[in-house]
């Protein structure tokens, strides 16, 4: 239970790290936030998947 | 001891301890750079651990009485509460370290507000970063050990019970928790609290000197007063949240010893 913050800091952290590295190589700027939202988003259903037992 | 409040600036107003005047000590031997306070409350504290649980159990009684009552007390704790949700019957062979953890955190945090020592061990990050590291090391070890090179990685990877497709997206996400941001929360919650903490005891206790001792007038006497109160609250708060990191470390390591120790189904 009390590994879910790393686990919401991961997520972000990959998915939002995948984001600015397409952003930098697209000249975008949408690629960053969606990938840290979409990265919190996996990491809450990981938990959710793992803790809800 | 070195300076038990920061030290005023002298222009006559008020200023709050800054993180360096109140983290950033001078070394108490001038030229032993090393030997600061930090380390040698870290020296002490180990010195109290070894020489409570010395008094506690060398001599062991069936009936126990006196430190061994007391003590015996923080091992039932540690074993019911730490140890054995998260090692079950393994507990027994880790309690050796996860009671020397609990009880050596315990120790540094309650150094915060003991007189004249003051100063959480663990507000300076290289205290608990070297337990948490020794800890990840050790949660590499037993989990390649008991099941094989592979087989960690593929369990920590891949945990059972989630559609395929899905183990793409988020194999990722439980490598890098795992593996970088686990250790480095454990050490950082730890050190953050303490920190914080420290802090907020300098600022209230630094409000409370100021205005009753430094520069007592009948309209910031109030304010000193409101010092002192918040003060002596917020000490309690501080040995509840000193108490809570000690266990909350010892329990991550228990936690992070068992997952190693058995895949999850």
């Amino acid at each position: 239970m009390w590994s879910i913050p790393s686990y919401l800091l991961a997520g972000m952290a990959i998915y939002g790290g995948i984001g600015w590295l397409l952003d930098r190589w697209l000249d975008t700027s949408a690629f960053f936030p969606i990938g840290t939202v979409l990265g919190l988003v996996l990491a809450g259903y990981l938990a959710y998947r793992k803790f809800s037992r | 001891m070195i300076t038990l409040t920061a030290p005023a600036h002298g222009d006559g107003e008020f200023t709050a301890p800054t993180p360096n005047e109140l983290f950033d000590l001078a070394p108490i031997i001038p030229g032993v750079e090393w030997f600061t306070k930090p380390v040698l409350l870290a020296v002490l504290s180990a010195i109290i651990v070894i020489g409570l649980t010395w008094a506690a159990f060398s001599k062991p009684k069936l009936v126990p009485r006196g430190m061994q009552n007391v003590v015996e007390y923080g091992y039932m704790f540690v074993r019911d509460q730490v140890a054995r949700p998260f090692l079950g019957k393994d507990a027994d062979r880790f309690m050796g370290l996860l009671l020397t953890l609990f009880f050596l955190v315990l120790v540094w945090n309650l150094m915060g507000v003991v007189p004249i020592a003051q100063f959480p061990v663990a507000s300076h990050i290289a205290f608990p970063a070297v337990l948490a590291i020794s800890i990840y090391v050790l949660k590499i070890y037993l989990g390649i050990k008991h099941q094989g090179a592979g087989g960690y990685f593929k369990n920590m990877m891949f945990p059972p019970g989630l559609p395929k497709p899905i183990y793409l997206l988020l194999s990722p996400i439980e490598f890098l928790s795992n593996m970088i941001i686990a250790p480095f929360t454990h050490a950082v919650r730890l050190f953050a609290n303490m920190f914080a903490g420290h802090m907020l005891l300098a600022f209230f206790s630094m409000v409370g000197f100021w205005f009753l001792f430094e520069k007592l007038t009948p309209l910031g006497a109030g304010v000193g007063v409101v010092g002192v109160v918040m003060t002596i609250i917020f000490t309690g708060f501080e040995i509840f949240i000193q108490f809570l990191q000690a266990f909350l470390f010892a329990m991550l390591a228990s936690m992070y010893i068992g997952g190693s120790l058995h895949a999850e189904h």
